[in-house]
């Protein structure tokens, strides 16, 4: 298990980004769920933005928790059309409000959310590029050894 | 949803939070306190879902009752969550992990409690 060349992703500071993230994407989750089972035909787009982004925060918390080189990728990915997004639905929401009758997280650049879902996904880029940049045994691994049929040389 | 039991899980997770804010302000890792008080903080949260949802059967509750269900669920996870996330991280990021929990649920409980009285829907 230890084994995976990088996993600096989600240690140290990396930690708390997956949490947010991992928080985000139950907010996104149980809001789109929500939205789409009790009114969907109210407005199907914005619900449907919902599900979206819900998504994304579970596909961007996984990628980052496993911090391996594909992991890596679609992490970038993720953060990258969170950042479109919430910039888009955002610059939409308060241009044309008529086309967003009901909140997503990403209406208004996320003033919901305390604009966490605008920061977020930049806070999320500059991680992965800084860890990026110390790939190699740079980073120390952490020293936990949790499988536990590993056979004790102890007799 | 009892204002009384609200405002206990509030002081409750913000004292958390600010004792993991501490242990990591130390360069502490999580230790036997902060799980305690998840324990805590979880029993009360179980305790306001069985509430909530007793006052749900009986005619009280708010309009949108299904937002209402969905913050009561899905705030009971996030105590375990934090609990085990933070318990991986052998340095101060793990209380670190425990701040946001704890505020995300003081959170919680503000919108439910704006929920039910029907305000800022």
């Amino acid at each position: 298990m230890s084994d995976r060349p990088a996993t600096s992703t989600r240690s140290g500071p990396g930690r708390l980004l997956v949490a947010v993230y991992a928080l985000f994407a139950l907010a996104a989750g149980a809001r789109a769920g929500v939205q789409i089972g009790t009114q969907f035909s109210e407005a199907p787009v914005a619900y449907l933005l919902s599900a979206v982004a819900a998504v994304i925060y579970v596909l961007a918390t996984v990628a980052l928790a496993f911090g391996g080189r594909t992991s890596r990728r679609i992490a970038v990915a993720a953060c990258s059309v969170e950042l479109l997004g919430v910039l888009v639905v955002g610059t939409l929401s308060l241009a044309d409000a008529s086309a967003f009758p009901d909140a997503t997280v990403w209406s208004g650049f996320g003033r919901g959310y305390g604009y966490v879902p605008l920061v977020l996904p930049v806070i999320g880029l500059v991680w992965l590029w800084r860890t990026s940049r110390t790939d190699g045994p740079a980073v120390a691994p952490t020293a936990e050894d949790t499988s536990p049929g590993a056979g004790s040389t102890t007799a | 949803m009892t204002n009384a039991l609200a405002t206990v899980i509030i002081v409750v997770s913000l004292l958390a939070a600010a004792y993991s804010l501490w242990s990591a302000w130390r360069d502490r890792a999580m230790g036997v306190p902060h799980l305690v008080a998840l324990g805590v903080l979880e029993v009360l949260l179980i305790t306001q879902a069985v509430v909530g949802f007793v006052k749900l059967s009986g005619d009280e509750g708010p309009q949108s009752s299904a937002t209402f269900v969905g913050y009561l669920l899905a705030i009971l996870l996030i105590p375990p969550a934090g609990a085990g996330w933070g318990l991986l991280e052998r340095s101060r990021y793990g209380p670190g992990v425990i701040v946001v929990a704890c505020l995300a649920v003081a959170v919680m409980i503000v919108r439910m409690q704006q929920i039910w009285q029907g305000t800022n829907v």
